[in-house]
């Protein structure tokens, strides 16, 4: 029993005077210049559940995907048109049917093996033939996609087409590496970690899941290795926590910061903030899903609860101009954004084309004229005016309980719209909650947001008649809209379909199946005190970091870098705090305690 | 023969309750608003088309009915040791690789605030049922009492505010400083100095259930009439209080410290996500919040084993140093 207890003894007391020396030596090292390597963290507080292209993609999939793989043609730097990336040159038949790709020479994978055109050829392929839902639209009306020779990929389309070079936002992945997984399911359940193989200007090398993703640079990259070594993307979970992360100097970059968190940064010691493009937008939607006059049949089966008044257009038109979209962007986004118009952003500035009508106007005293004149008048003297029918004007209104930005402007909405006679209930739900209700169509009204492309594509096929019950908000259904939508995937001038994806932003304007309420600009946030080579892009107003192909991180540096101090993120920054010693010597004289205690009362024992 | 009668009654009634928290887990997720897919698709934008839509819902067995076509299957398979795989916060990764891939983390903090909340709150217990009414005893007791009342994410705010945000003492949350680049001892206290706002969060609140468990049976103890006797004895009073009082009044704080420990395993989610603390329960909100349900089913399922598990060595312990309990 003694020999124990003496051994415990023993063991305490090594522990404190091995305590005390590390301790010297903490605070020795703390003072010690750093040349380790340049580290630049991320935060973020979306996950990061995987790597792999086939899998469904998240905002924080999208960052790593676009730093470790390349595109075949690059997002330019200025306005997003086509740029050389893994391909140099391309150019089209007379017909527009065929194009002929030149891709680059010397390109080698992040495993030393040789780039090639097949490469291109199997990530399109394996699209085509499995239907990726993440990238299957940027592919209308291929024949075939075929590599002829190493440098050159022949797109053959049955229709004309401009595909190739709106472009294709696809990651080209490595054939040697994912044609042998086998089946399309295989390539699916592929982890793509350890050794994810991309030519992209960084190698993703670590991931500790739920935590942090870190990028190793790539030496060879064919445009100019980066100067950082390497981006780590380190999750929080919620935003207050990662804005004082980023006070404290624990991550160096932040985006997608909500108003009130970004106006608390503005002005802070050695952090500069960002206002970045308006890429997406929120919206007010409008349940319009009816047995009756929806084209693809959905709403036949599932015709949900929606109040028939809101398929009245007149309806939609008079609830749309009593909403004062500039007071929404003053005094919800505190400034940041542009009134909503139509579906397509400004940001797209080669495809937004502002409404020819003023149906949606701002103009109350208007929008109460028309449903007086349409027979919406308040028969009973509440104050909530009675349809054709007597049923009162009383509207299920939706908002999310994550969105802040979403809450306020439903409040404004609401008093707007009782102030025309029209009764809302709101109700905030979660995200999950909302799914539901939005799936079997019961609500009347409910505010969500889009992030749309750089191309309109996308955010235009949500509004086909054939997306009721896929992406549609709100089973919008129009024959001309369905056609014109067609027409712009085969467009051969980008003219062409500019006037088309004009005629169809009218139409949806027109028609007011939803109300965009406004763009909200991209907040950002950076250690200006430790970093400089950030770029815009797009410009004049882009995104410093998550752009569509990455530019900042091949010339971000530490500030005054080259000179005497190397800068960086380094992780002794955190230094050890006195607190920690505390915990510790608290701890230790805790055990020390008890085992005195112990040691005494058993030794009283023994002499008894 | 009592004993082992008693051993096997108590095993069997922890494996009936696993039996029952099974089904309870199964429906207790499901009831939940949102569907895994939509939340994947119209909650986080994923494109998915119809098809890839409808295949995902086969290989998550969400396209089966939930009762009994889901719950049968998950039955089954859980009964084979089998808990699936992660659908969402882990896409194809095993559900217990996710699981105890974490575990560590959380085993560290909860593991060792629990041990300094017995240590600290028994110790004053102690002192407090021994001098009771003392000053000791009443500032401990006030103290532990608010720290006790107060829920735990409202004191692990308190602490981040004054420790991280306002005096920045401490890193704001995380395991470890994001750059990986420290080795060795700078690493270890990088990662003790991101746990210890937790861990100080977790044994504060915790330091009162023990001070007054220990508190309260020391002073049932100290009024029984074989105190009386050996103080009678003319022992003297320290040597009654520690063989005589403490021992005996140790077997309800047996049975809560053994307790306590089934509940490391569950972890402490609030404040691990009040600390972004990269554990089994941050996990487990993750899970919860992507509706995966075979992650969430499966974390919950190590949650309850732990805590049977302890119960039943509460069980087995309090039998083992009180024969009164055996032979009942």
């Amino acid at each position: 029993m003694r020999t124990i207890r003496r051994a415990m003894a023993t063991v305490v007391a090594i522990g404190m005077v091995a305590g005390l020396g590390l301790a010297g030596t903490a605070f020795a090292q703390d003072t010690s210049p750093s040349d380790e390597k340049i580290s630049f963290v991320i935060g973020t507080t979306t996950g990061l559940p995987t790597v792999n292209p086939f899998r469904g993609l998240t905002a924080e999939t999208y960052y790593v995907l676009s730093l470790q793989y390349d595109l075949m043609i690059n997002f330019a730097k200025d306005d997003l048109s086509a740029a050389p990336g893994l391909a140099t040159e391309w150019e089209s038949s007379e017909d527009g049917l065929t194009w002929t790709i030149t891709t680059r020479d010397g390109v080698t994978w992040h495993d030393g093996e040789p780039f090639t055109a097949e490469d291109i050829e199997f990530t399109f392929n394996t699209i085509l033939e499995n239907e990726t839902g993440s990238f299957i639209d940027y592919f209308p009306n291929v024949e075939s996609i075929e590599a002829v020779d190493d440098n050159t990929l022949v797109w053959t389309a049955t229709e004309p087409t401009i595909a190739p070079v709106i472009p294709p936002w696809v990651y080209i992945l490595p054939k040697h590496i994912w044609e042998p997984l086998g089946s399309y399911a295989d390539m699916r359940n592929f982890a793509n970690f350890p050794d994810t193989i991309g030519t992209g200007p960084f190698q993703l090398t670590e991931f500790v899941r739920g935590e942090t993703w870190t990028l190793t640079k790539n030496e060879d990259y064919w445009a100019g290795a980066p100067i950082v070594d390497e981006i780590v993307v380190r999750k929080f979970n919620n935003e207050e926590a990662m804005v004082s992360a980023l006070r404290q100097g624990e991550i160096d970059y932040i985006s997608s910061v909500s108003v009130n968190l970004f106006n608390s940064l503005e002005g802070a010691e050695g952090i500069t903030t960002h206002v970045g493009p308006a890429t997406g937008f929120d919206q007010m939607s409008f349940n319009m899903c009816d047995a009756d006059t929806t084209l693809a049949g959905y709403c036949e089966k599932n015709p949900g609860t929606g109040n028939p008044a809101l398929r009245d257009p007149v309806v939609r038109q008079a609830i749309s101009k009593v909403i004062d979209r500039d007071a929404l962007v003053e005094r919800v986004l505190g400034g940041y954004g542009e009134p909503g118009s139509t579906i397509v952003p400004p940001f797209a500035a080669q495809w937004h084309t502002p409404p020819t009508s003023d149906t949606q106007a701002y103009d109350p005293a208007g929008a109460a004229q028309m449903l007086e004149d349409a027979g919406y008048v308040d028969t009973d003297g509440d104050g909530v005016r009675e349809t054709p029918d007597g049923e009162p004007m009383k509207f299920r209104f939706f908002l999310r309980s994550e969105s802040d930005e979403n809450q306020k402007s439903g409040e404004f909405i609401a008093d707007w719209l009782t102030d025309l006679g029209i009764a809302t209930t709101i109700t905030v739900g979660s995200t999950d909650e909302l799914t539901d209700i939005w799936y079997e169509h019961d609500f009347d009204l409910y505010i969500w947001g889009w992030g749309p492309d750089p191309d309109p594509d996308f955010i235009l096929s949500t509004y086909t008649s054939g997306q009721c019950g896929v992406w549609s908000d709100t089973c919008f259904s129009d024959a001309d809209y369905d056609e014109l939508y067609d027409a712009q995937q085969v467009a051969t001038s980008v003219e062409e379909r500019q006037q088309i994806v004009g005629e169809m932003q009218d139409i949806v304007y027109d028609q007011v199946p939803e109300v965009v309420l406004f763009y909200n600009n991209t907040l950002e946030a950076y250690r200006s005190d430790r970093w400089e080579g950030l770029v815009q892009s797009p410009e004049p107003q882009g995104f410093l970091l998550g752009q569509y192909t990455p530019y900042s991180e091949l010339t971000l540096q530490p500030l005054g870098f080259g000179g005497t101090d190397g800068g960086g993120t380094s992780g002794g920054d955190s230094g050890i705090p006195i607190g920690v010693w505390l915990g510790i010597i608290g701890g230790v004289i805790a055990i020390v305690v008890i085992v005195a205690l112990v040691r005494r009362g058993r030794s009283e024992e023994d002499l008894a | 023969m009592g004993t082992q009668r008693y051993l096997v009654g108590k095993i069997g009634q922890a494996l009936i309750t696993l039996l029952f928290i099974l089904t309870f887990n199964f429906f207790l997720f499901r009831i939940l608003p949102g569907d895994p897919i939509r939340l994947l698709t119209k909650g986080a934008g994923q494109r998915l088309t119809p098809t890839e839509q409808q295949q995902l819902r086969e290989e998550l067995g969400v396209d089966r009915s939930v009762f009994p076509g889901q719950y049968l299957l998950y039955m089954g398979q859980t009964l084979r040791l089998d808990l699936g795989v992660s659908s969402i916060v882990a896409p194809g990764e095993e559900v217990t690789t996710v699981f105890f891939e974490k575990l560590p983390k959380t085993l560290f903090l909860v593991g060792t605030s629990t041990a300094a909340s017995i240590a600290i709150g028994v110790i004053l217990g102690i002192y407090g049922g021994w001098r009771r009414g003392g000053a000791m005893d009443m500032s401990s007791m006030t103290g532990s009492l608010v720290l006790y009342s107060i829920p735990e994410f409202v004191l692990g705010i308190m602490l981040l505010l004054l420790f991280s945000g306002w005096l920045g003492l401490f890193p704001s949350g995380g395991f470890e400083s994001a750059t990986g680049d420290l080795t060795g001892i700078d690493r270890l206290f990088d990662i003790l100095s991101h746990a210890f706002l937790p861990w100080l969060t977790l044994t504060l609140a915790f330091i009162g259930e023990f001070y007054l468990v220990m508190r309260s049976s020391l002073l049932d103890v100290l009024g029984e009439e074989y105190i009386s006797l050996a103080r009678a004895k003319g022992l003297r009073e320290k040597w009654v209080l520690r063989k005589h009082a403490v021992r005996n009044a140790l077997l309800p704080t047996v049975t809560l410290i053994a307790l306590s420990f089934g509940f490391v395993l569950g972890g402490a989610i609030t404040v691990e996500l009040v600390f972004s603390y990269p554990g089994v329960g941050l996990q487990s909100f993750e899970a919860l919040e992507a509706r995966d349900y075979a992650l969430l089913q499966g974390t919950f399922l190590f949650f309850s084993v732990g805590v049977l598990v302890a119960n039943l060595i509460a069980d087995l312990l309090y039998a083992y140093i009180d024969p009164r309990v055996r032979t009942a």
